[in-house]
């Protein structure tokens, strides 16, 4: 079990590589140098001297290969660098807005598992009922509604109109409702529409009508034996968004001023700022690369057929 | 070979996300105490405003740039000299101030009994010890035409100071004036080796007002400076919302969490329309900050001859594009510098919108529609030109289109290229343009550095101007202007270089950018400053609300 983390955990490093590399390309593709876009975002008109400064200050004028590998060098100490823009240690500025979108990433993901595991049973055992009616009518709305056009709607409903919530911030329970739900809306569709299909695909089975030839009651062979396995394909949706809340969800970060970590990433791309992107892109690696780990974690634990395999495997 | 414990897992998995979600309540404890005590409650206090700003108010570092913003700066931090209405210059912190006969040696007097938010004495001491900071990292602050050419700053006694220049250069009380880098910090924010590129301890000034709390792109609360000198603001607090979306701005304005919402561009055509027709709010539009014009570059060929440039100019309804793209937010522009900046209130002959003057110029420079064609030809080369504009400025774009569609009447072909910022930037630099939304640079900086950009190479206006008949004669009377101790000879010379800008139209002006405030009815005596980058909060009142 340890030894399959471990070798999980190693592989994040051929993938950092790979995406730090690529991201770099890419920056350096870019008409725009980073020394300018500094100069511009700060009102300083660029002239020759002064980017010729900006340069050397940030290490531009060095070769590419020199720049690449001394920020390796210091990846592999955890050493992001310095922001450009604000002259911070990145991993400082970061650390300080990691929390707010970490908190709101797993809000969301509770969330949005509590109405859809329900919403997505009931539409499967009442099958064309009024319930999956409603069910399929929210999944349409959810994954059709732009986010950001939700969290004005929503704003506007409870904050102005209703004065039930407040428009913008962080720091009470109150500020979480709106953005945990214009950010679960989307994966409630898609969470519930997923289980109930999977919930009726595993109810033809023959191992259902063989428990129903025992005599076990229905609930009983749905929650402890259906349930058990069709959740399955939640479970790997859930680990992979889990990944992209945790990088931060930008749109609803900017709709609901939430201070985290999604729109400095954006401000960061703007002003080219290298060092917090390639932090960025570590950290976006690493998380994504966990959360997976977690799903098939989660998996192993669930469906003992997996595990079964996977340790044959190891 | 291990043992799969599924229990254990699922123990393990649980225990994880109960701890991430424990890290996650803990480290928020702290700034829900902090939110509900300031920003809260001070919606309901009379004392005290409320705010929005588009971005964090930064590190309150009065030396450096971004991301500092300047009208926070400008709250904490004082100038010498300051930049009133219609460019008159008023002491601030130097209460009067002597130029020697050669215009190259500065004697300020500072104010007496001027103290920092930490009690301490403002004097020629910290004044140098500002200058010296700033100065440190020259390079940094280079686009400020004072540093090119300050050679000394010496304290000559304790309330007396001085700055003696290498060349007479008449825009220095103007350039003191500007926000960053030249106002003073207090001696306890000073890093122990005094150099304060690298940050500050604290952001101890000597204005109105300080910082009292701050939470990292949340919110910041500026409570009144007890030291301050002057007539002390009406309102004792100031909290700073940090909104960076338009449209939230304006839900929390409209459910009634902030009481103001100011600067340019911070919330959308629509909504401010919205706004105005409302009788619950008060919206104002300043006086013009800038001017958004349109370049014609010269150096290209087909724009070299002042009859073609004349003919674009003519050759849009200016008037109406500007009304209807902006709901009069904006106003149309006679002229390239508005005339509330010194030495512009000069009478320029403004260009009307004239379709047939238009072709008629067209064909007298050469350029024909050939029979059955509809973009006009010359030598067998057509008339067809791109402009640039920022592709996530809603207004450059509408404009761009608008022009474009006016001109292919004319017989003139545009080809519209959407850049970033920064991209286009880079292309007016370098040269590498046809038609370019460029802006002035506001008060105070201007008339003197849009002049000095006439003159000087690198910045795209030179180069714009550099195929026009007179060039030369206008670089000289820049120099002239920039360095003459007579004013009523700089008058003469501004006279000339605006004049001859407006004949020869290669920077077509469209319209005077203006800043919006929309208040609640509760604030009384709003004023914009003069200043485009200073904040507006010192003279507001706040009535029963």
């Amino acid at each position: 079990m340890i030894s399959y983390i471990g070798k999980r955990m190693i592989s994040i490093i051929p993938i950092v590589f790979v995406a730090t590399l690529v991201t770099f390309a890419l920056i350096h593709i870019s008409p725009v140098d980073p020394a300018e876009a500094y100069l511009t975002a700060a009102h300083i008109y660029p002239t020759p001297e002064v980017l010729e400064q900006k340069r050397h200050e940030f290490g531009l004028d060095q070769p590419l290969l020199t720049q690449y590998l001394n920020t390796i060098k210091r990846m592999a100490k955890m050493d992001f660098g310095t922001s450009y823009l604000t002259n911070k240690p990145v991993w400082d500025e970061v650390k300080s807005r990691l929390p707010a979108t970490v908190e709101l990433a797993l809000w969301s993901m509770l969330f949005s598992a509590l109405v859809s595991i329900p919403l997505g049973i009931l539409a499967a055992v009442y099958k064309n009922s009024w319930i999956d009616r409603v069910s399929r009518g929210i999944s349409y709305f959810g994954a059709s509604i732009p986010q950001f056009w939700l969290g004005y709607l929503l704003i506007f409903l409870f904050s102005v109109k209703l004065d039930w919530l407040p428009v913008e911030g962080r720091g009470t329970w109150e500020n979480l409702v709106l953005p945990t739900i214009t950010l679960s809306l989307v994966l409630i569709a898609v969470y519930t529409r997923l289980l109930r299909s999977s919930m009726l695909e595993q109810m033809q089975e023959t191992y259902v009508q063989y428990a129903r030839t025992r005599g076990l009651r229905e609930r009983s062979i749905l929650l402890k034996h259906v349930l058990k396995i069709a959740i399955s394909p939640l479970i790997t949706g859930m680990g992979m968004n889990l990944g992209k809340l945790l990088t931060g969800t930008i749109i609803v970060e900017q709709v609901f001023s939430w201070p985290g970590f999604g729109r400095y990433f954006v401000d960061a791309i703007f002003n080219r700022d290298i060092p917090v992107i390639q932090c960025y892109v570590f950290l976006a690696a690493c998380l994504f690369i966990v959360c997976n780990l977690l799903v098939d974690l989660v998996q192993l634990y669930m469906d003992p057929r997996i595990s079964t395999k996977g340790r044959a495997e190891l | 070979m291990f043992v799969f414990h599924r229990r254990s897992t699922a123990l393990i998995l649980s225990v994880t996300l109960l701890l991430l979600f424990i890290i996650v309540g803990c480290s928020n404890e702290g700034s829900s105490k902090d939110a509900s005590t300031s920003s809260a409650n001070d919606v309901s206090s009379s004392q005290s405003i409320t705010m929005s700003w588009p971005r964090d108010i930064g590190t309150m570092n009065p030396h450096t740039y971004n991301p500092s913003q300047l009208f926070a700066q400008s709250m904490i931090y004082e100038p010498l000299v300051s930049y009133q209405k219609d460019g008159k210059l008023e002491p601030a912190l130097a209460e009067s101030w002597t130029t020697s006969g050669d215009g190259k040696v500065y004697t300020f007097k500072l104010r007496q009994g001027v103290k920092f938010s930490d009690g301490t004495d403002f004097n020629a001491e910290i004044v140098k010890k500002n200058f010296d900071a700033v100065m440190k990292h020259k390079d940094m602050h280079s686009w400020l035409g004072v540093v090119g050419v300050l050679d000394k700053a010496e304290v000559v006694d304790d309330h007396t100071f001085r700055l003696t220049l290498t060349e007479p250069y008449y825009p220095v009380l103007q350039d003191l004036s500007v926000v960053r880098p030249f106002r003073f910090l207090g001696k306890a924010g000073f890093p122990e080796d005094g150099d304060t590129s690298e940050g500050v301890k604290e952001p101890v000034g000597t204005g109105p007002w300080m910082l009292a709390e701050y939470k990292q792109d949340e919110y910041a609360v500026f409570k009144r400076n007890p030291n301050y000198w002057g007539t002390a603001p009406k309102i004792d607090q100031v909290t700073v919302k940090i909104i960076p979306d338009a449209e939230t701005r304006v839900a929390a304005f409209e459910k009634g969490d902030l009481d103001l919402i100011y600067g340019e561009g911070v919330i959308s055509l629509d909504a401010f329309k919205l706004l105005r027709e409302n009788d619950e709010y008060v919206t104002q539009l300043s006086d013009p900050v800038g001017t958004r014009s349109l370049l014609l570059n010269s150096s290209n060929p087909k724009l070299s001859d002042v009859k073609v440039r004349m003919a674009l100019h003519k050759g849009f309804n200016k008037q109406v594009m500007v009304e209807g793209i902006t709901s009069g937010l904006e106003e149309a522009a006679d002229s390239v510098l508005s005339k509330n900046y010194p030495y512009t209130n000069v009478d320029l002959e403004p260009v009307r919108y004239d379709l047939e003057q238009s072709k008629a110029l067209l064909d007298e420079a050469g350029w024909k529609l050939p029979a059955g064609g509809t973009i006009r030809e010359k030598e067998g080369q057509p008339l067809e030109l791109e402009m640039i504009f920022d592709k996530t400025d809603p207004i450059q774009k509408a404009m761009a289109e608008t022009i474009q569609a006016e001109w292919g009447q004319l017989g003139v072909k545009v080809n519209l290229t959407g850049l970033e910022l920064t991209v286009q930037i880079k292309r007016l630099k370098a040269n590498d343009f046809d038609l370019y939304f460029w802006y002035n640079y506001g008060a105070p900086y201007d008339p003197h550095s849009f002049i000095n950009v006439v003159a000087s190479p690198g910045f795209g206006i030179s180069e714009t101007l550099s195929a026009i008949p007179m060039k030369k004669e206008l670089d000289d009377r820049v120099h002239a202007a920039l360095s003459s101790t007579d004013e009523t000879k700089r008058q003469e010379l501004y006279g000339f270089i605006l004049k001859t800008l407006q004949e020869q139209s290669a920077i077509v002006p469209i319209s005077y950018i203006k800043k919006t405030a929309v208040y609640q009815k509760k604030i009384t005596d709003f004023v914009f400053p003069a200043n485009r980058d200073e904040h507006p909060l010192t003279g507001i009142e706040v009535g029963a609300p």
